[in-house]
């Protein structure tokens, strides 16, 4: 690989910083030669990771879990040395469930809690009806989306796993599915939901920001054999994406960063749909903004440091949707996924995090990385 | 396991399905189906139940594939992507090809990999000839701007049309380019003088 390294990414806008190093000009500072290779679907990023096609990733941070964990297909064992970014993601129900919760709320829901106790009302009406459950899309089955739903469902009092479907949607087909009616809800990123506002396919009740602080959205992988055999080049990457994620985050580069995601070889959108993104303000509904200054963050102590806890809840919420038991000795192998020994070395940092809750879930169970079981059995209870 | 492996493929591009679809049934291979509408995905595998399923991997529908790793309450039989750790070189090459597979728990190793073979050359197969599909449509159409760059000579410096053919390709070798580019430069230049 020496200084030429082959990264895999999904057109979104949580690939920012893999692209920012590149375009401008953070990597050849570094003298790394990136080449940035755009996936249709995570199975290809992982399978092409997996089998050396890449060198590196932009992976969703469960999947890279999993697929360390053997859990859904072939075990390969997998590093994550930086994450990329948390939240931006959004949970948008089809018009007609938004329409039922606004009767029922008497105005438009307002928040999480709102939202989700309504859909329970809602839920057990039809139960009552006899009417089919709900099924809600998600961009994978390893993946925050998920895990954002079925929290959020919780706070509701809704059974994930019974009171509701999961199906796997691509986020360029997801609209589509929510005007045909073949899900009612989604958990997805931008510009997804702004497509289904603006067609008036939907609305958005629940940005991924009002249910966690700093969730591992998606990281950057690397087959863990590579982190030994090349840790020149790895560290270079590293710094390379220290500097783009600065960049990233700092409001006064997105005007650049819109431009500059939005070109054809990247997301190919108009740059005002990344910028919208980038502003943390959206239109939720035909006539209503809301604005979360956090609505996508990509630097931070608790954002890029490969915080080992982030892998342990990312275990913890991977079992609990296969509805599996604690296996501690899975545990210990998510937790060595994350190492931030790599990160460390390559940034000469030297300060641990200071947050005693790597996740910063904003409502239900408390999450103690060193107590997975207690956390794992609150959300089952739930 | 039955002799005949029933085979789906799921594929938008319906001249690649196409090619795939003979291939296979000239090796032997009856049972084969092919899929371009992709909504309800799960639900139409479910109801064809096939042992192999074959798709591309330009098609963002392979993580709706994904769901099927876990027991899906949609699917009835337990399915996994074909990965023969024991040929990392052929899955690479599937890979390279843009071609993957899936196959239901218990099908026979060889079976799935003769499969897979035949896809794989039916792709490339299918990359050549749509290479050269290219390469003559963009033949044909150099020839036409060279046609009426010559036309556009001829009438403006009274030339016959070896003289006005030969005048292009000096210059084309005096500037070091190519006889289409000079062509479109006349072309070009001649709806600019209009």
């Amino acid at each position: 690989m020496t200084s030429n390294i082959r990264v895999g990414f999904i057109p979104l806008i949580d690939a920012a910083i893999p692209i920012a190093a590149k375009e401008c000009g953070f990597a050849e500072r570094e003298g790394l030669q990136i080449e940035l290779v755009r996936e249709n679907s995570w199975a290809n990023i992982r399978d092409k990771l997996v089998h050396g096609l890449f060198d590196a990733s932009h992976m969703l941070a469960p999947l890279a879990v999993a697929t360390s964990l053997g859990i859904g297909n072939a075990k390969v064992p997998l590093a994550v040395p930086f994450g990329l970014n948390a939240n931006g993601n959004c949970i948008t129900l089809a018009a007609g469930l938004y329409r039922a919760l606004e009767e029922i709320l008497g105005h438009a829901p307002q928040d999480a809690r709102q939202s989700a106790q309504a859909l329970r009302r809602v839920l057990d009406r039809r139960k009552a009806a006899g009417e089919p459950p709900i099924t809600f899309g998600v961009v994978f089955p390893f993946s925050v989306h998920a895990i954002i739903v079925r929290h959020w469902l919780r706070l509701g009092g809704i059974d994930p796993h019974n009171d509701v479907q999961f199906q796997v949607v691509p986020p360029p087909f997801m609209v589509a599915r929510l005007s045909e009616g073949e899900i009612e809800g989604c958990c997805v990123g931008e510009p997804w939901n702004s497509r289904a506002v603006e067609s008036g396919v939907g609305s958005i009740v629940v940005f991924g920001s009002e249910i966690s602080r700093s969730a591992p959205d998606k990281v950057l992988a690397l087959r863990s054999e590579t982190v030994s055999s090349e840790p020149e080049s790895i560290h270079r990457l590293l710094r390379t994406y220290q500097v783009a994620a600065r960049w990233c985050q700092d409001p006064g580069n997105h005007a650049n960063l819109a431009h500059m995601l939005a070109q054809p070889q990247y997301l190919n959108v108009a740059p005002k749909t990344v910028l919208n993104a980038l502003s943390g303000t959206l239109a939720v509904n035909r006539t209503e903004a809301r604005t979360q200054p956090d609505f996508l963050t990509f630097q931070g102590d608790d954002i890029n440091w490969p915080d080992p806890r982030k892998a342990r809840w990312l275990y913890a919420e991977i079992a609990t949707g296969l509805r599996q038991p604690l296996d501690e000795s899975q545990a210990q192998a998510a937790a060595a996924v994350f190492c931030p020994d790599v990160f460390d070395a390559a940034t000469g940092n030297n300060a641990l995090p200071q947050a005693s809750d790597p996740i910063g879930l904003r409502f239900g169970p408390p999450f103690d990385a060193s107590d997975l079981k207690a956390y794992i059995d609150a959300l089952m209870r739930d | 396991m039955m002799d005949q492996p029933s085979i789906l493929i799921i594929d938008e591009n319906h001249a690649r399905a196409a090619i795939i679809q003979d291939g296979l049934r000239e090796a032997g291979h009856a049972d084969v189906r092919w899929l371009s509408e992709t909504g309800n995905l799960l639900k139409q595998i479910a109801e064809i139940d096939p042992d192999v399923i074959i798709i591309d991997l330009e098609s963002p529908n392979r993580d709706v594939l994904e769901q099927m790793f876990q027991v899906s309450r949609l699917v009835r039989r337990p399915v996994a992507m074909f990965v023969d750790h024991s040929d990392s070189a052929s899955i690479r090459d599937a890979m390279m090809a843009g071609v993957s597979a899936y196959v239901v728990d218990g099908l026979r190793k060889d079976r799935v990999k003769h499969i897979l073979d035949m896809c794989v050359q039916r792709f490339d197969v299918f990359s050549r000839l749509t290479e050269e599909l290219h390469e003559a449509k963009t033949a044909l159409a150099d020839r036409k701007v060279i046609e009426r760059a010559k036309g556009i000579l001829m009438a403006a410096k009274s030339l016959s049309e070896q003289e006005a053919y030969i005048l292009m390709r000096k210059t084309a070798m005096d500037q070091k380019r190519r006889l289409v580019e000079v062509a479109r430069a006349i072309v070009m230049a001649e709806s600019m003088l209009k």
